[in-house]
């Protein structure tokens, strides 16, 4: 369940709208931010809030990028893989990501903090290669910056 | 109108028409995936690229997309557009799983054929093929993913042309996957459909799954007969057996779709227990000495008590052929008339409709599509007739307004008003709504219409309708007045006697003024309107046949197609009046309770072995064509003799191992045929009277179609409806008092339809007990809480020495004062004896509350 | 500092956005002013159109025929849609212009607005530029307060809600029609038209969708004039300034507002400052992922619709991907295609199937199972790719083609050595 304040907001939002449907991509983004994920009784909540079935929901949330309908990481690398950071060494920082997170594209790391997926292009091909990480871009990418990306992250974790 | 060239052959075709269909009016089938002219365009698939060689458009285009217009050169063959087509092809085969051998769209397979003729044939595409996982749809229809080519169809027919929301398009790119949230049952009851629209074998029929290809089916034009709209069908059979029901297109009833209880629901053809084999005292014999020991009994009878002790009931499920044998029997014989209808409430009502239609004012269920405005008087269209909410739909989705007026909690897939009184209110609305309309000038109304509110005002608050009730009443209307195409829907079930003329002058009032328009009746089954058409004597009812019976002026009654046992609202009075009778003869091909009780039986054949023409709610007579021969379908007969010949159970199926001069079970005849039978053993062939072909009998019987040919009317049927103008208006004072009781502590009891497990035939079918549910009722709350009765709560409703367990539906949306209850096929409500149609409140008893309600599916 | 004059950029800033009260000093949110006290609608449009300003969202179709589209007894309320989704590989320009003057940008939306008299207008943004959403955001709210927006704007009859919307993230909502199915919460397919949506769009209602950058130059040419905008070009038919994005093998990738018509040598030389050190000009994409690759003997061209058009190449945005020799063209062009059939909306059949199957005869060349045959199944199906729903596939096919045309040596050298010759 969510929490009222969130659900009032949710409301709002919705009651602003033409239409609630309008509003789906925000709700289930807010509510994501929430709960980590969209899991199927999420998926439900936000239909009932909506006046949308979960399959209408689901059409949406399965077309877009950044709606997770599984569990996730604490934190969702989102790792560049388009033509100019790919040209600027995408493959290799790849490599070496899932090597220091020990996952496979896709997977989270055995300790849950991390979850590895691809994404097209950022829009930051000036500051390429770049990842994104729960909404925080980090661009102009090597090996050793990456490591102190982690380092902190991982700190970061464990000191919350 | 435009005129353009395609193929070097000029057409001439409406506004609008596509180059698609301009093209398949010349008879060029330009290859498609996604388009289906009741869907619209799309797009998707990009099969129907033909190029355009002069006019606005230049180069390979979609002929779906593109409008024809005046001066437009179209070639369909040349170079560019077939080799794109091929590339099409190509592209939607390379994740196609080529399972063609294990699949049951094989032989009519859009995919297969395009395949073939788009001449894609060697395999270059070396990549991996997706795979998909699969979804548990329901009992209806099967789901393999992988064989899907995109084009859409499914989910537009599903969620745009039936507005249900459970199935849809997910995922991206080429992952796009059709299906639903999680698995389980499709909710839309038009789910069949997608097997007929769906191009390759995403969809496919799960009833008939894996038992026949498509080439070795019998296939005929048929119709369906599970409720009055008589919707266009295609039988498919396959060893004497129906395996399969496809929709077919008519021009005035059905657009080629088909609801999911006439699809799925001819199980009743080929029932296990279907009785096959005359009987005399339940003991088998041939059907000569049946009908002959009949002919003798009857005869009898007459001898000893005059002809009038013979009476005779057939019902609407039988084909015209049938219910005019009957009646000529019955004239004939001279017995006392025959009735048509086991329900004499519904009778009445039935009978009024039809003597009182006007063929001017009759509106085809494809004209209801196009109406702009719906008012639904008194009918469930998703239970009663559910094409009929298809129908609606589309009107809706071109902006039409719906209003529905019915006390029952009404569903429908779309947005609509919904005047939720009482039965009795219905008519007192009806008649100030008449009034208002009688009263505005409705050819130029006026814009803000202060007068016909007033008026409607001045004439509710007579009647003391509770405020929200006057509102609805007046955007009501409002709309009317504003309309210009209404079309008033008024069924025959919950509603009074005098609903359905005052329904009728409503319509003609608005017609006038408008010049469009006009109603739409819902009757209680297929052949309805040929049963009341025949009907002799307007009083006579079933209900003084059973007094008879139980006066002792009837000592015998000839059952032809009806099992009063299940239709006749006192069932333990109709029993105990059966014992009373010297002789029942029955006459089914359903293993009814009423046959059981038979004193001689005899078997007759379904429509789909004899065919049979059937008048439909409209005043339709259509005809259904035989699809196969009569006889046991081979597998039981096998599995029959291989048991009895082994001594054990099982045996095989294939091939089939009978050897045997006469086709097993082949006895049965069409009703007619056996009534003509019995009616030589009758009447002395010198006295004949009777004719050997039932049109003639039926020319004889049904003045209407004295000039009639009786064979090959048009396609879309033969509207035999008179035109004459409806009964001067019933000028009924308006009631103030008999509804105002609120206080009364009692309900009034409504037994309706519902889509699946009330309908008489498609009960029959094993299929139907996976969707029909569980019994129950359903009630306001107000009422609910007076009772002090809960959501959920198991319930024992207990009337005089009858009672049915169901479980309780409190609905919001209904009327106050009343008690839903669809006559499912598990509980006994004939039980109830309820002629007077009022439950007291202190016979609805709770018995426990940890049964769980089964949530219909929507 | 750019030799050029800056209009857009003309307030950029190294570390921060220019405020509110900064933009109005250098002159912004008169042009609104004087557009509600002294312009009718259609005077809007004929300075728009005198000005000869067209689209920045890749198709270049003049603004001011769009909005003169709405049909004037079109039904309201009305929309507006800032188009930002900008997701296309090598685009960033909408961020930097977020980043830099969101000012202009609303004013521009303000004004455009009052043209079509549409009472509310969207910001569609793609999700990763949830920061550039968040400044547009506050600065909208800050225009609230300062009076330049919501009820009865600066004392007119005007009323302008401006809603940012942030994508749930595909390529395909940046089309027009898709990006109306996903602002309504519907699945973001393209919808064909007629009718189009400056008659029908968002909830049926007429909807004019513009980029961002078209809409941030329409205060300018409002303070400016049309004749002043036309001056800012070098070339005739394609006024104004354009924002190009440079990035890539360049020595100093970023976005720079130039002159329509710039040479392409001249932004990449001199404003990008230049290949980085040891490499050589291969080819670049000039317009975005979805262009064609355009070789050293092109690179005189100047940037601009038409002139790109001359040579048989689209400008789309002005979006430069620089590759260099020592880049594997078949790899890029890989990796473009792997880009578009993951993005490809999955309704029409020849994006859904056709890009996928692309893939793999490119991954098979690049992989070193290449076969000759392939090459003319390629250009065939390239081709073909034109007659699909939308505008994506052909732009997919764009540098898969041209790859072919340009530089058919090194594909066939794939195919000869069974691998990759960079590797
Ligand atoms: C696949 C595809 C993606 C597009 N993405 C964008 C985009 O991200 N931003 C944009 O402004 N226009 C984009 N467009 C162009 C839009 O369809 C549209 O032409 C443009 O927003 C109109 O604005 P303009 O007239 O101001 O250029 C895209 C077009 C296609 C076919
Ligand atoms: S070309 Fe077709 S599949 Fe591709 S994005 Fe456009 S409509 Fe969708
Ligand atoms: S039938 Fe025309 S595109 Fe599918």
């Amino acid at each position: 369940m969510l929490p009222a304040e969130i659900k009032e907001t949710l409301l709002q939002r919705i009651a602003h709208a033409i239409h609630p449907r309008e509003q789906a991509i925000d709700v289930m983004t807010i509510m994501q931010s929430h709960y980590g994920y969209m899991s199927d009784e999420a998926m439900e909540e936000a239909g009932g809030l909506l006046d949308m079935t979960p399959l209408e929901l689901e059409e949406l949330a399965t077309f877009y990028n950044f709606i997770y309908r599984r569990p996730v990481g604490r934190y969702v690398l989102h790792i560049c893989d388009s033509t100019v950071c790919w040209m600027n060494g995408h493959e290799s920082l790849l490599q070496h990501l899932c090597t220091l997170l020990q996952v496979e594209m896709g997977g989270t790391s055995p300790d849950g903090l991390f979850t590895l997926l691809p994404v097209c292009c950022l829009g930051y091909c000036d500051h390429s290669p770049a990842m994104i990480i729960n909404q925080v871009i980090y661009g102009d990418l090597t090996r050793e910056k990456i490591d102190s990306v982690i380092h902190k992250l991982r700190e970061q974790a464990h000191a919350s | 109108m435009p005129k353009l060239t395609i193929d070097d052959l000029e057409i001439e075709v409406p506004p609008g028409t596509k180059v698609i269909d301009a093209a398949e009016q010349l008879g060029i089938m330009i290859p498609r995936f996604c388009y289906l002219k009741e869907l619209g365009p799309a797009g998707a698939c990009r099969m129907c690229a033909v190029k355009f060689l002069q006019g606005p458009f230049k180069g390979v285009q979609m002929s779906c997309m593109v409008d024809a217009q005046d001066g437009m050169v179209v070639s369909t063959n040349d170079p560019e557009a077939v080799a794109f087509r091929k590339q099409v092809i190509e592209w939607l085969m390379l994740n196609h799983p080529h399972d063609c051998p294990v699949c049951d769209e094989g032989g009519q397979c859009l995919l297969q054929d395009e395949t073939v003729s788009g001449g894609h044939g060697l395999r270059r595409y070396l990549g991996r093929k997706r795979t998909y996982r699969d979804q548990y749809l329901g009992p209806f229809i099967a789901h393999e993913m992988n064989r899907c080519i995109h084009c859409y169809r499914c989910s537009r027919f599903y969620q745009e042309y039936a507005g249900y929301r459970d199935l849809g398009p997910l995922q991206i790119a080429d992952r796009v996957y059709f299906g639903r949230f999680k698995d389980g049952p499709l909710e839309s009851p038009f789910s069949g459909n997608l097997v007929d629209i769906c191009p390759t074998g995403v969809y496919t029929d799960k009833t008939a799954r894996f038992r026949v290809r498509h080439w070795d089916l019998e296939r005929a034009p048929s119709l369906c007969i599970h409720c009055s709209l008589g919707c266009h069908t295609v039988a498919n059979a396959r060893y004497r057996e129906v395996v399969r029901i496809e929709g077919r297109s008519s021009g005035k009833v059905n657009a080629g779709f088909l609801c999911d209880r006439g699809r799925f629901g001819f199980g009743y053809a080929a029932h296990p227990e279907r009785p096959r084999n005359a009987k005399i005292a339940a003991q088998n014999v041939p059907m000569s000495a049946a009908v002959r020991e009949a002919g003798r009994r009857l005869l009898e009878i007459r001898e000893s008590s005059g002809a009038e002790a013979i009476a005779v009931l057939g019902s609407g499920r039988s084909c015209l052929e049938t219910l005019g044998m009957v009646q000529h029997l019955s004239r004939v014989g001279k017995w006392t008339a025959p009735d048509f209808f086991e329900n004499p409430q519904m009778e009445r009502k039935v009978k009024a409709i039809v003597s009182q239609l006007d063929a001017r004012l009759a509106v085809s269920l494809r004209d209801v599509e196009k109406a702009d405005c719906i008012l639904a008087i008194g009918v469930d269209p998703v239970n009663e007739a559910p094409m009929l909410a298809l129908a609606m739909r589309q009107a809706f989705r071109k902006d039409a307004k719906v209003v529905v007026v019915d006390p029952r909690p009404i569903f429908l897939p779309m947005r609509f008003e919904h005047l939720a009184v009482s039965s009795a209110r219905i008519e007192t609305l009806l008649q100030v709504l008449l009034q208002v309309l009688r009263q505005t000038d409705l050819a130029a109304p006026p814009a803000p219409l202060p007068q016909p509110i007033q008026l409607s005002e001045g004439l509710l608050s007579e009647v003391a309708f509770d405020s929200s009730v006057q509102a609805q009443f007046h955007a009501l209307v409002e709309t009317l007045v504003g309309s210009r195409n209404p079309v008033i829907l008024c069924g025959s079930g919950v509603v009074g006697e005098s609903v359905s003329s005052l329904a009728a002058d409503c319509a003609e009032v608005l017609q006038n003024a408008k010049g469009k328009g006009g109603i739409f009746y819902v009757l209680p089954s297929a052949n309805a309107f040929g049963a009341a058409l025949l009907a002799s004597s307007p009083e006579h009812s079933f209900l003084d046949t059973v007094e008879g019976i139980e006066n002792g002026t009837i000592q015998a009654l000839v059952v032809v197609e009806s099992d009063p046992l299940r239709h006749f609202p006192d069932g333990p009075r109709l029993q105990a009046a059966l014992t009373k009778l010297q002789f029942l003869l029955v006459l089914d091909y359903l293993p009814s309770e009423t046959v059981r009780r038979a004193d001689i039986f005899l078997p007759t054949c379904t429509l789909f072995e004899v065919g049979g023409s059937f008048i439909n709610q409209q005043g339709r007579l259509q005809a259904a064509e035989k699809v196969h021969a009569v006889g046991t379908p081979i597998h039981q007969a096998t599995d029959e003799a291989m048991r009895s010949a082994r001594g054990e159970e099982g045996g095989g199926k294939h091939p089939p191992r009978m050897y045997d001069l006469g086709i097993p079970g082949g006895e049965p005849k069409a009703a007619w045929e056996v009534l003509d039978a019995l009616m030589e053993a009758l009447v002395p062939v010198a006295e004949g009277t009777w004719r050997e072909d039932p049109w003639e009998v039926l020319k004889q019987e049904i003045p209407l179609l004295a000039s009639w040919n009786g064979r090959g009317y048009p396609a879309d049927g033969l509207h035999v409806v008179p035109e004459k103008r409806p009964g001067a208006a019933v000028a009924l004072p308006l009631e103030t008092e008999a509804h105002t009781s609120p206080s009364e502590a009692s309900l009034q009891l409504l037994l309706v339809d519902w889509t699946f497990g009330t309908e008489e035939l498609s009960q029959y079918a094993a299929v139907m007990r996976q969707v029909e549910g569980e019994p129950f009722l359903c009630m306001h709350p107000q009422d609910a809480e007076r009772c002090g009765l809960a959501h959920g709560d198991a319930l024992e409703v207990r009337l005089e020495e009858g009672s049915i367990r169901a479980s309780l539906k409190v609905r919001e949306n209904m009327a106050c004062g009343v008690m839903v209850l669809p006559r499912h096929g598990r509980i006994q409500w004939q039980e109830l004896r309820n002629l007077s149609g009022r439950v007291p409140f202190e016979c609805i008893q709770k018995i426990s509350t940890d049964t769980q309600v089964i949530e219909d599916l929507r | 500092m750019s030799r050029y004059p800056q209009v857009l950029f003309q307030n950029r800033k190294l570390k921060r956005i220019n405020t509110l009260e900064e933009y109005c000093q250098s002159g912004g949110y008169q042009a609104l002013a004087d557009v509600l006290r002294e312009y009718t609608p259609q005077g809007v449009c004929a300075a728009v159109q005198e000005a000869g300003l067209r689209g920045r969202g890749g198709a270049g179709f003049p603004a001011a025929k769009k909005w003169e589209s709405v049909p004037a007894d079109g039904a309201f309320p009305r929309f507006l849609v800032a188009n930002s989704d900008e997701m296309e590989p090598g685009t960033f320009k909408d961020r930097v212009l977020i980043h830099a003057e969101p000012h202009t940008i609303i004013e521009g939306i303000a004004i455009a607005a009052y043209t079509i008299q549409a009472s509310k207008a969207f910001i569609f943004v793609r999700p990763n530029y949830e920061g550039s959403a968040a400044i547009l955001e506050r600065e909208i709210k800050r225009a609230e307060e300062a009076g330049y927006l919501g009820r009865r704007i600066l004392g007119s009859d005007f009323s302008l809600e401006i809603i940012v919307h942030l994508s749930g993230g595909r390529y395909i909502c940046g089309e027009g029609t898709a990006l109306l199915n996903a602002l309504m919460g519907k699945r973001p397919n393209p919808i064909k038209p007629p009718p189009y949506p400056t008659v029908k769009g968002l909830w049926d209602r007429p909807t004019v969708v513009n980029n961002i950058e078209t809409l941030a130059n329409v205060p300018h040419i409002i303070r400016n004039g049309p004749d002043w905008f036309k001056g800012l070009s070098l070339v005739e038919k394609s006024p104004g300034t354009k924002l190009f994005c440079v990035s890539g093998k360049v020595k100093s990738p970023g976005c720079f507002e130039l002159p329509m018509g710039t040479p392409l040598r001249e932004i990449i030389e001199e404003h990008a400052g230049g290949l980085l050190e040891g490499s050589e000009f291969k080819a670049c994409l000039p317009g975005g992922a979805s262009t064609r690759f355009l070789i050293p003997e092109q690179l005189d061209v100047r940037m601009d619709f038409d002139s790109m058009g001359e040579i048989g190449h689209r400008m789309g945005t002005g979006a430069i991907i620089v590759f260099d020799q020592k880049t594997c063209l078949v790899g890029a062009t890989l990796n473009l295609i792997q880009f578009f059939a993951r993005e490809s909306c999955g309704w029409c059949t020849p994006c859904r199937e056709g890009l996928p199957y692309l893939r793999d005869l490119l991954w098979r060349i690049e992989n070193g199972e290449g076969k000759e045959e392939y090459i003319p199944t390629i250009r065939s199906m390239c081709k073909d790719m034109w007659n699909s729903f939308c505008a994506l596939a052909p732009g997919a096919a764009s540098p898969v083609e041209s790859l072919l045309t340009y530089f058919e040596d090194e594909v066939h050298e794939h195919i000869v050595q069974r691998k990759c010759p960079f590797q």
